[in-house]
């Protein structure tokens, strides 16, 4: 049985990756299960300096979802170097640093910053719907997710680039075709989609920035849709996301197209949802008599 | 903290809209807290999130929750039953920590936040207690029996009073807002009340609604007497992941977002910005 990816020379040890934003630096977790178990840590999207976040309420429950606007509470990136890659570096699992900046100069500095890391790839961050000013800026026209991705590729040096692309675009193709001409290494998809909660009793919007992030298994038709249109679009692997929360999702996402998942929103409804994903990866595997998960990459049969 | 799977066990309306539930476990639990939370599923496959709700009781191998129904996921939890199965995280945030000079406490709650004050005593036996229990009218009372019960901790030779002076009873304030039954008004008035009379605890702890929380923080500022609060917040991992559950409190001279579930759910009420 081999559960190995490999995504842009990176070798994952399984396809079962935690998302940016649902899995903080990994610490809280690892008093749950052993996180080094999983394929791959994606931090939270870390920007250059520290950020507070958003005020007022960040969450607000949907059926079968979630809507958040943290805004990108973080330490910066500086304090994570220092404070939080020792840990996750002694993990033995891939560490993706999930890079979030509000103007391309704030990019590139990150991005060359974390060049001089230990981290295994970059996850450029540029479908945060949260945050005012930039973030998902870059991300909607296909022409600046190219020009972004060209410029901080070329600061990154040898670490692997992942585009992370927001679903709230005209054409998912596009963006995706845009990223892989920007030079990306792989994409990652989908970030949340923009929602918004009303409270009819006060008439006022239930989540402190009006609107906010959509995600849990509400979402999944809708991502798994969007990977299998980016699939048809590019050549470079992509990692797919968007309402995992059992191992045939898994294998949904990558017979769409996903070389790699993400697992988000289903680590906040239960501590032990991405370990019990890998597990019973193993297991549906056994199941559906597939000795490598790398044969279901792509394997839509239409 | 651990995620465990529960046994219902009992199941008990305290009221209308009230009810406390009793989980089981035949794992021994890791050791509690007053003030501290567990984070519970919903029996409901649309609601994804879980509910914090502070530990009324605990003992080794069960913890007593109250639980008001107030939308879709307690109503749903209000419908378990006997032996129905539950998972939830125990125990998650700081809890009421006293230091060795608060010797005499004011425990002032409101409606089913009285709930997470009452283990206090136990955690902190032979200390002087007093409770100020309110709630809006008499239909809502509840909790009495258990914090006389709590109150006692200590003053097992109570005939004459404890060794605080005082009879059980006068140890306990019930106050309603329509003055139906026991003190009329907040139970912030009532603890006033008593200040008045001399009351002089060297530490406030409270929960309740927000206003009330407001209330005792201008109490606590302007009589002087530190006071710790637990507050309600929209909650997402309950672990410290997430940070969707940020309270904006004073630290270092600098406004900080903390997260309520792992920072929290006990803050100083002087740290605090409403």
């Amino acid at each position: 049985m081999n559960l190995k990816v490999t995504i842009a020379g990176t070798e994952f040890k399984s396809p079962v990756i935690a998302a940016s934003g649902t899995f903080g630096l990994g610490r809280e977790y690892n008093a749950f299960y052993d996180v080094s178990l999983l394929g791959g840590i994606a931090t939270k999207g870390l920007t250059l300096e520290p950020r507070e976040g958003n005020g007022g309420t960040r969450i607000a429950e949907t059926p079968s979802g979630i809507l958040n606007c943290v805004g990108l509470q973080n330490p910066g990136v500086e304090k994570f170097v220092a404070d939080e890659l020792p840990f996750l570096d002694k993990l033995g699992t891939v560490i993706i640093a999930n890079v979030a900046g509000s103007t391309e100069e704030d990019y590139l500095k990150i991005a060359e910053r974390f060049s001089r890391t230990s981290v295994d790839c970059l996850e450029l961050n540029i479908s945060c719907p949260n945050v005012k000013c930039g973030g998902v800026a870059f991300g909607v026209e296909p022409a600046s997710v190219e020009h972004i991705t060209r410029a901080v590729k070329a600061v990154c040096g040898a670490k692997p680039l992942i585009v992370k692309l927001t679903p709230n675009v005209a054409r998912i193709a596009d963006n995706a075709a845009a990223a892989e001409n920007g030079g990306a290494d792989a994409i990652s998809l989908i970030n949340t989609i923009t929602g918004m909660a009303i409270d009819y009793k006060t008439r006022r919007p239930v989540l402190g920035n009006v609107t906010g992030g959509l995600s849990g298994p509400c979402v999944k038709p809708i991502a798994l849709r969007m990977v299998y249109e980016a699939y048809r679009a590019v050549k470079i692997p992509i990692i797919g996301m968007g309402g995992i929360q059992t191992p045939e999702d898994v294998l949904e996402f990558m017979i769409a197209g996903a070389s790699a998942v993400q697992v988000g929103s289903a680590n906040i409804f239960d501590p032990m949802a991405a370990i019990t994903i890998v597990k019973g990866l193993t297991k549906l595997l056994n199941s559906c008599k597939i000795d490598d998960v790398n044969e279901v990459i792509g394997s839509l049969i239409i | 903290m651990k995620d465990i799977i529960f046994t219902v066990q009992s199941k008990k309306f305290l009221s209308e809209s009230v009810f406390e539930l009793k989980l089981h476990t035949r794992f021994t639990l890791p050791p509690m807290r007053a003030g501290q939370f567990a984070h519970i599923e919903v029996p409901d496959a649309s609601l994804c999130l879980r509910r914090p709700f502070c530990l009324y009781q605990f003992d080794r191998h069960s913890i007593t929750l109250v639980i008001a129904v107030v939308g879709k996921g307690t109503k749903s939890l209000s419908n378990l039953k006997r032996s129905d199965t539950v998972r939830g995280i125990v125990p998650l945030g700081n809890g009421f920590t006293l230091s060795v000079r608060h010797q005499k406490i004011a425990l002032i709650g409101g409606g089913i936040g009285c709930a997470p004050l009452l283990r206090v005593p136990y955690d902190y036996p032979g200390r002087e207690f007093r409770s100020y229990l309110g709630f809006s009218t008499k239909s809502g009372v509840m909790f009495c029996e258990e914090f006389e019960q709590a109150l006692s901790v200590g003053f097992l030779n109570d005939a004459g009073g404890g060794c605080d002076g005082l009879k059980k009873s006068s140890r306990i304030t019930v106050s309603t807002d329509d003055g139906s039954f026991g003190f009329k008004g907040y139970a912030a008035d009532a603890f006033l009340a008593d200040y008045k009379k001399g009351y002089r605890p060297d530490v406030i702890l409270t929960c309740g609604p927000e206003p009330m929380i407001k209330a005792v923080q201008k109490i606590s500022a302007e009589l002087k007497i530190p006071g710790f609060m637990s507050g309600e917040m929209r909650m997402g991992c309950g672990i410290g992941a997430c940070l969707v559950c940020a309270c904006a409190v004073r630290e270092d001279g600098q406004v900080k977002n903390k997260r309520a579930c792992v920072d929290g759910p006990v803050f100083r009420l002087e740290d605090l910005i409403f």
